[in-house]
């Protein structure tokens, strides 16, 4: 993992919240999916599902190596093979090395969050394997080197007329920002990767330990055609996407299309268990099920955040979180972004690395709300805060600002004995003279204050606190019988 | 082998668990525990044709905001008509000629097909699981016809098994996907068709089906026809109540058992 020793967020995010066009996609976006959704669990007839299947998701984290074990077993029955992928190289080396056996030149991949996890497709492509993205929006980041900004949306920061060029460019079609004319060239190109393809490369939405299957969804059919026409499928599965019984599958499965795209069902539920049979005529000669722990299991050892594993990645907390819907997925810098992303990415991928994140969201609680299984996202932000603030060994977390500890100590000390907190608000109304602009308030302050005041004005100190407008009042004499008003006001 | 051992030994101490003794999953059996789902195939069972027809409505309307046409027809007959249409009024996408690709399905052969087409060039082609040749002709296929074995209301879906004769490719590559299904066949939800699929979960694959395939990653804007079929019509064989017992059973029998041939 290489660290970055300078965050970009601020700069990242900056630049979304400075971009007229993302603003008014994150808008259209979550004006209509965030809403959707809560107004899909609103009216939900079952109103006990969501914190059923969350029941049974922490339940099955208590199973979890039964569960694997018995999928495992259930795979190999149908002559489908299993690896289990300790790290992100376990998993590219055994994916590479299936690739090299089968003389694989060009991988499809269905949409995957847990291949850009592990980072595989230059790992491939160092081999001299072609790898094409097949999800249209994946497809359009990929022709222009650029970065998902969302987990079911990766294209959500260009508009009609980028893609045109960007297909101008990179397929030499006339120029067109027709989006069904655009989807069509798409087609096109992708029909023919496809039908030439050696492996499908996907993830794994959902497997279901007693049928020994996994399932995957999408509206486009990309992920259909990736497990159904080369000759070799290799399944990438985060280790806590599995369910023990079928019912279970249902009502995970139908949570799930409901919160990422208000649908009961997607397009396509692929179910899939094993290479092609002897009778059957189509599909993959070869199965490949790599199962991944990568950081899950210390997550899972962890009661204070295992429940982040319960997340079934279908993006609603993107469309509701007030931080996301300003800032957009860049900032983020993760393959995970939005609320869930600053939970998980930290988790997996280094607390102090990734210390903005968490400390960039608000802990309104919107993400809880609409999360399909009600992770508590918010409790587990704070908390990443706290590892950040104290350091924690077990996370291998440093202090993350000491000048700011060592600030808060002050500030704790100040507050707490009132002579001296007293002074300090003389000095400070005094020295605060200078900054105190015309409309009274303070819009720019110097040194370390002037990230404060860098989007918003504060007001100054008062002329006169609280406490010295109430002794100047009442200080002298006996305070008079308070009116029934002034009861209301104080109690 | 052993990397697994490895694996399954970190999650156990993840859960507090000895890592070297495995659990059995013997030693819990409310683990796998499934509700019993014998009341709902029963109600499946039961159900009446006026009930049928109820679901059949239902399918229709949700089929409709999924831009999923619904033909209703009352013998195999008429359900050819709607194909043999649907053939001639449409154009191929990727060649310049007429192939229909269609499942070795007793249903599909009923229709007799290729009695049809007496004066215009279409090729029908059967997906034999003998065939060699058979991608290249599903690719070829601007149409191609399955008979799915369930079909869910609420969501408007079919559900398509893979089985020997019936290939997953025919309802994905070609430009229109015609799904025929008996009316017998359609129940009311996921929860129903759930309590079928768990005498069919030994197969290696099967598809929920939900329309035509589409995409909205250009500016939120729906598109159909992304990857798979751009265009998607279920055929529902509502044979009339009074005929249903004389003609239909015999092919209901034949449905049972696709193994024929």
């Amino acid at each position: 993992m290489n660290s970055h020793p300078h965050s970009t967020y601020r700069e990242d995010a900056q630049k979304g919240i400075d971009s007229p066009r993302l603003q008014k996609s994150l808008h259209n976006l979550q004006n209509r999916f965030g809403k959707g959704a809560m107004d899909i669990w609103a009216h939900l007839e079952d109103r006990e599902m969501r914190r059923r299947v969350k029941k049974a998701r922490m339940k099955n984290f208590d199973h979890l190596d039964i569960l694997l074990a018995e999928l495992a077993s259930n795979v190999r029955a149908r002559g489908g093979k299993v690896y289990f992928a300790k790290t992100a190289r376990d998993a590219i080396d055994y994916t590479l090395e299936v690739a090299k056996k089968n003389q694989v030149k060009r991988v499809v991949k269905g949409k995957s969050m847990l291949s850009m996890e592990i980072d595989i497709d230059p790992a491939l492509e160092g081999e001299g394997i072609e790898v094409v993205e097949t999800d249209l929006g994946e497809y359009i980041i990929q022709l222009g080197g650029d970065k998902p900004s969302h987990i079911i949306a990766p294209c959500i920061h260009l508009d009609r007329n980028q893609i045109g060029e960007l297909f101008t460019e990179k397929l030499g079609i006339d120029f067109t920002n027709d989006p069904p004319t655009l989807t069509m060239a798409a087609r096109k190109a992708l029909r023919e990767k496809m039908l030439g393809a050696d492996m499908g490369l996907t993830g794994c939405n959902l497997a279901c330990a007693e049928t020994g299957q996994i399932s995957l969804v999408s509206n486009e059919g990309n992920i259909r055609m990736a497990t159904t026409i080369p000759p070799v499928h290799v399944a990438l599965m985060g280790m806590e996407r599995i369910v023990a019984t079928l019912e279970e599958h249902r009502e995970t499965l139908q949570l799930l299309t409901r919160a990422a795209a208000l649908q009961k069902l997607s397009t396509y539920v692929s179910f899939l268990g094993g290479p092609t049979g002897q009778t059957d005529s189509d599909g993959p000669k070869e199965f490949h099920l790599v199962i991944i722990d990568n950081g899950r299991s210390k997550i899972l050892a962890d009661p204070e955040f295992r429940e982040v594993l319960a997340c079934i990645r279908c993006g609603a907390c993107l469309n509701i979180c007030p931080v996301y819907g300003q800032i957009g997925g860049h900032a983020y810098n993760s393959p995970y972004c939005g609320p869930i992303g600053a939970v998980i990415s930290p988790l997996l991928d280094g607390i102090n690395k990734h210390a903005d994140l968490c400390k960039g969201e608000t802990l309104c609680g919107a993400c809880k709300e609409i999360c399909p299984v009600q992770i508590d996202l918010p409790r587990m932000l704070a908390a990443l805060r706290h590892k950040l603030a104290y350091g924690s060994d077990r996370w291998n977390t440093s202090q993350h600002n000491p000048a700011e500890a060592y600030g808060f100590t002050l500030w704790r000390l100040l507050v707490t004995r009132s002579a001296f907190y007293r002074a300090f608000i003389k000095i400070g109304r005094f020295f605060q003279r200078p900054f105190v602009r015309k409309n009274k308030m303070i819009s720019k302050m110097a040194g370390i204050g002037s990230g404060w005041t860098k989007g918003r004005d504060l007001p100054p100190i008062a002329k006169k606190t609280f406490t010295e407008l109430w002794e100047e009042k009442y200080g002298k004499e006996k305070p008079a019988p308070p009116t029934a008003r002034e009861e209301e006001n104080n109690g | 082998m052993d990397n697994e051992t490895t694996f399954l030994g970190n999650v156990r101490i993840a859960l507090g668990e000895a890592p070297r003794s495995e659990r059995p999953k013997k030693m819990f059996p409310r683990l796998f525990a499934s509700p019993d789902t014998a009341a709902i195939l029963d109600k499946i069972r039961s159900r009446t044709v006026a009930g049928q027809d109820a679901l059949v409505e239902i399918f229709r309307e949700q089929a409709e905001s999924l831009n999923l046409s619904t033909h209703i027809v009352q013998s195999f007959d008429e359900a050819a008509d709607v194909v043999v249409e649907l053939v001639r009024s449409k154009e191929p996408e990727f060649n310049h000629t007429k192939h229909v690709s269609m499942h070795d399905h007793p249903d599909i052969t009923a229709l007799q097909l290729w009695n049809r087409f007496t004066r215009e060039a279409v090729t029908l082609h059967t997906t034999f699981g003998s065939d060699r040749q058979l991608k290249d002709k599903t690719i070829a296929s601007f149409i191609g016809i399955t008979a799915p074995e369930i079909g869910v209301a609420d969501s408007a879906t079919v559900i398509q098994l893979t089985q020997p004769g019936q290939p997953r490719s025919t309802s994905l590559l070609p430009s229109i996907h015609i799904a025929l299904l008996q009316r017998k066949n359609l129940v009311a939800d996921l929860n129903e068709a759930y309590a079928l699929l768990r005498e069919k979960s030994h197969l290696d694959s099967m598809v929920f089906i939900s329309g035509p395939s589409k995409t909205a990653d250009i500016e939120a804007q729906l598109v159909h026809g992304a990857h798979g079929p751009r265009e998607m019509h279920l055929i529902v064989l509502a044979v009339p109540e009074a005929v249903d017992k004389e003609t239909a059973t015999p092919v209901a029998a034949v449905t049972e058992s696709p193994e024929g041939s």
